[in-house]
């Protein structure tokens, strides 16, 4: 299985939509300057811009390199030479899985040390008014990685039922909207305003709610910016929540991708 | 033919559209341009989405969405204050901006900058202060470190809606983030009508010299100006009044009597004059022609 790790990162080195992707990685050094439009929170805005591109590109990888990994093994019939050597169907997959997650943690590290030099340069000429907490930055970053994982899992979900790369990119992308709406439409049904919606709209979102990823839990951005302290347990329940959350979606990932016929 | 010819055909047809669409598009391109640049305003600001949907819609990307929807206001206002002074006037679209401001604190409840700006506009050229302190409720409720929104709520009780007791509770409030007794001094000292400028005197100095944007800076100057101009012609009339116990008719006889150097120049373009009980007026009213009133 670590074979399959360390030939998925190899593979993601040398794919060019990881190029151009990270081309998106150039306008980091660009956000000195933009942030200086702000009025009254330069530095603020300077972490805001840096997390969102962060956020971004990280969303990018995590959709096309998640979505095609599989897919295009099975499409080049690569899995038919893989899958003759002594290993199971599920251990490829979940080594698939660990490549890409491994990768998109290297990029959260890389491109977390570029923003964080960023914000640095920022902060020295236009202090802030409240110091910056740069653990709770670095928890952002980390949990912004760790969303983007569990995307990966779901990524991973669509690739094995799925004959061509359009529900694994597509469907992914529906998932992650979804998944970061569903607390807000969750707390919209259960207002005051809420109850005017039919009984059965509102059991839906509920069962929506608890069916889809809670990506919102990993959004730690308002504590990074604007240094709101972190709930400890609050972190210590996303953790738990992503690990529980991600093994389902692998273990439905390998049942599906044992009993899949290829041809 | 050659077949060296037939290649040199191959890529001169393309070149030629290639240049003819070239300069099609300079031509195209001034114009264009333009039609951009005088675009009306009111289009340029109108069509933003709901902040629900797009609270929806931004997935993890709500403080960029919200701070995007101020540098949205804060340049269409930019660009106002711009054609101002070119003499082009045009009535600003307050109501597109405060519902975007509105819009932007809906995203990111943290964002300073549309406080900031909602402040800096909204009250003095909208009146609309019942909107802005229920705008700077909402924020000190989760900026609870911030002094600026409790001073900036006690400003608008205090001056503009004569809420005394209100306002007094808001200065304190920022009193005690600070530590600094100053804002308990302000609820004192400056709480009756004589005070009532040199309260707004301190208020929009505090707001101009942290401004960075140009033109939010130009605007509280100007205003500053003004009210400094009014607090000056106010203190003559006190020490003409404290000297011969009567108020002086007009602004003339303040300065023949020498206790006003010369009148001073209102900043909007209008001129000062004394109501009969002495208070202190201008006919432009503090709003440059043209401004919507």
């Amino acid at each position: 299985m670590l074979d399959i790790v360390r030939v998925t990162l190899k593979g993601i080195f040398r794919d060019r939509v990881f190029h151009g992707i990270l081309v998106a990685a150039l306008i980091l050094p660009l956000i000195p300057a933009i942030s200086r439009l702000s009025m009254r929170q330069v530095t603020e805005l300077s972490i805001t811009l840096s997390l969102s591109l962060i956020s971004f590109i990280l969303l990018l990888l995590a959709v096309f390199l998640g979505g095609t990994s599989l897919w295009r093994d099975m499409e080049r019939r690569y899995t038919f030479s893989v899958l003759s050597l002594p290993i199971t169907r599920g251990s490829y997959l979940l080594g698939r899985f660990l490549g890409v997650a491994l990768f998109l943690f290297l990029a959260a590290l890389l491109l977390g040390c570029v923003a964080a030099a960023v914000v640095l340069f920022v902060s020295g000429s236009f202090p802030p008014e409240r110091p910056i907490v740069w653990i709770n930055i670095i928890c952002a970053i980390l949990f912004d990685a760790l969303k983007y994982i569990l995307l990966v899992a779901v990524s991973v979900l669509f690739s094995t039922v799925s004959t061509s790369f359009f529900l694994p990119i597509f469907g992914t992308i529906s998932v992650f909207i979804a998944g970061n709406a569903s607390q807000q439409v969750y707390d919209y049904v259960h207002s005051q305003a809420g109850q005017v919606l039919p009984p059965f709209i509102r059991s839906c979102a509920s069962g929506l709610y608890y069916l889809l990823p809670n990506f919102s839990a990993f959004d730690l951005k308002v504590n990074a910016i604007y240094g709101v302290p972190l709930n400890g347990s609050g972190i210590a329940l996303t953790l738990g929540y992503l690990v529980i959350y991600a093994g389902l979606l692998l273990s439905f990932a390998a049942i599906l991708f044992s009993r899949r016929e290829m041809k | 033919m050659a077949p060296t010819s037939n290649k040199a055909a191959g890529w001169l047809g393309p070149l030629l559209v290639s240049c003819t669409l070239m300069v099609c598009y300079a031509l195209l391109i001034v114009p264009f341009a333009d039609y951009l640049r005088n675009k009306p305003f009111v289009e340029k600001l109108g069509h933003v989405p709901k902040a629900e949907f797009l609270q929806l819609i931004s997935a993890d990307q709500k403080q960029l969405v919200g701070e995007a929807l101020v540098l949205d206001v804060l340049m269409y206002f930019g660009g106002l204050v711009g054609k101002e002074d070119a003499k082009l006037q045009l009535p600003p679209d307050y109501q597109a901006m405060s519902r975007l401001l509105h819009a932007s604190v809906k995203l990111d409840p943290y964002n300073m900058d549309a406080y900031y700006f909602a402040q800096s506009i909204l009250v003095w050229d909208v009146k609309q202060f019942k909107v802005a302190n229920n705008l700077l409720e909402y924020g000190m409720k989760y900026r609870s470190w911030d002094w600026y929104l409790p001073f900036f709520a006690g400003f608008n009780y205090a001056y503009f809606l004569k809420d005394y007791p209100q306002a007094a509770k808001y200065y304190m409030r920022a009193g005690e983030i600070t530590g600094n007794s100053l804002f308990v001094n302000l609820a004192g000292r400056y709480l009756n009508e004589t005070g009532q400028n040199e309260l707004a005197i301190s208020y929009l100095s505090t707001m101009a010299n942290s401004a960075k944007n140009q033109a939010v800076k130009q605007t509280l100057t100007k205003r500053l100006k003004a009210l400094e101009a009014v607090r000056s012609i106010e203190r003559a009339r006190d020490s003409y009044r404290l000297a011969t116990g009567t108020l002086p008719g007009s602004l003339e006889v303040l300065v023949q009597s020498g206790y006003l150097q010369q009148v001073p120049e209102d900043p909007y373009r209008g001129s000062f004059y004394l109501e009969p009980d002495g208070k202190v007026k201008t006919t432009s009213n503090f709003v440059s022609p043209g401004e919507n009133k």
